[in-house]
């Protein structure tokens, strides 16, 4: 085994480092603002939207990421629809945080007691008031460990986008090993990155839940 | 040839639908093999999380942050194509499996020390003073409440290990993401084969989720 073949194409691995962070940060923008949009929707009164809403997300959020992001890749030219690499990437990761961050969204909102709305109503606010001045501020705090998890996961599954070629940390990897064949060396130099991007982010998620079980 | 493109795309998932079943059976046996040995090392490295010490503990929080903090995909990677450097090779069948058994057994481990944590410590000492040997108390009262605890968030992991399944295609394991890259490789029809894959992963998953629903309910304590 040879370090050093980690320590000379180190540069090139920061750069796959900094791509997967844009691309996590882009997704987590695009999806959190869908996600917010989506978890709301299933409040809204009238059922028909609300269910039809849950079912779309409830079916998304069962396929594997991998599958949605060779669905748009590959399936959409099939029928006329061609988008190139990145941007396929990119959509399919905003779609799959969307539904997810929907799902943090709906857990949040219902794990307020049903008093609260109606003491807010009571007060004379209109149901959009209430949800945007009672329920979702208390909300957004129980929301918090569950979406820091889910940034985590989003920045794992980033490296599924090495698969159709995008260009981040896995693709650098997998370029690196091209020129130097040493995968073993590589590839645990990439996890250890991942490693100190992600570790972070789920003591985060912890401590913010611990801190939400303290009254 | 008369037929508009759609019925030949119709055809060709009908042509492909049997090889996709073999696929999605492939799936649910890989899923439920992966989760047992999962059960598995969680099961012990959770015993080993309680051990008296602070080595063996430290140990296992290592394993548990290092798997779960680093993506699959490079793990598969590690297996598959690092560890031959370093003279351990492995069928593409046997790389998956170890892959997806550590990766989920690292969030099973975390499932169950939080569930063998949940259970009050007073139960353990009622137990050993009515003279239960601590193996006795672990195993008929504290490990069967645990592991009912335990059982929403390792159902969770059970749906995500059947997602994430799909990740072992890369390395050439067949199961359903492999047969549908396959057919659609081979017929050009990457939007219809890819969206019948997805319609059947829908169902497993949905499946998967509501068995795990009825057994919870099964299972819950009478209130």
């Amino acid at each position: 085994m040879s370090w050093s073949v980690v320590t000379e194409n180190l540069p090139y691995l920061l750069r796959g480092t900094v791509s997967t962070v844009a691309i996590a940060a882009g997704v987590v923008v695009v999806g959190t603002a869908g996600g917010v949009v989506v978890g709301l929707l299933r409040f809204v009164p009238g059922r028909v939207l609300a269910a039809a809403v849950g079912w779309v997300v409830e079916v998304v959020r069962a396929v594997p990421l991998l599958l949605l992001i060779f669905f748009i890749f590959f399936g959409l030219p099939a029928i006329g629809l061609k988008i190139p690499t990145f941007p396929a990437a990119v959509l399919a990761m905003s779609l799959w945080m969307t539904v997810n961050t929907a799902e943090v969204v709906r857990g949040g909102i219902q794990s307020i007691p049903h008093g609260q709305l109606e003491a807010a109503r009571s007060t004379g606010l209109s149901g959009l008031q209430a949800m945007r001045y009672v329920i979702f501020p208390q909300a957004v705090r129980r929301m918090i460990p569950p979406f820091v998890g889910l940034c985590t996961i989003l920045v794992k599954d980033t490296s599924l986008a090495a698969i159709i070629g995008v260009f981040e940390l896995t693709r650098a990897a997998q370029e690196t090993i091209e020129r130097t064949f040493r995968s073993f060396e590589i590839y645990l130099a990439a996890a250890a990155i991942y490693f100190a991007i992600c570790f972070p982010l789920t003591q985060l998620a912890q401590r913010a839940e611990a801190r939400l079980q303290r009254p | 040839m008369t037929g508009t493109a759609y019925s030949f795309a119709w055809a060709a998932v009908w042509q492909g639908l049997p090889y996709l079943l073999e696929g999605a059976g492939l799936t649910i046996l890989i899923s439920l093999a992966s989760m047992a040995l999962a059960l598995a090392v969680g099961t012990l490295m959770a015993a080993l999380s309680q051990a008296p010490g602070r080595v063996l503990p430290r140990l296992v929080r290592a394993y548990v942050e290092v798997f779960r903090n680093t993506p699959l995909l490079i793990q598969i990677f590690i297996v598959y194509f690092g560890l031959p450097q370093i003279g351990l090779k492995l069928s593409p069948f046997s790389s998956g499996m170890w892959a997806l058994v550590l990766y989920t057994a690292a969030y099973n481990t975390e499932i169950l020390r939080a569930g063998l944590e949940a259970v009050p410590k007073g139960q353990h000492e009622a137990v050993r003073s009515t003279g239960l040997t601590e193996f006795q108390a672990m195993r008929y009262v504290i490990v069967p409440q645990a592991l009912r605890i335990s059982l929403p968030a390792l159902g969770n992991n059970l749906v995500s290990l059947m997602k994430n399944s799909s990740l072992v295609s890369v390395i050439g394991m067949v199961e359903l993401m492999f047969v549908a890259n396959d057919i659609s490789f081979n017929n050009f029809r990457s939007f219809e084969i890819y969206g019948a894959a997805a319609v059947l992963y829908v169902a497993l998953v949905l499946l998967l989720t509501r068995a795990l629903h009825v057994t919870e309910r099964r299972l819950a304590l009478a209130r």
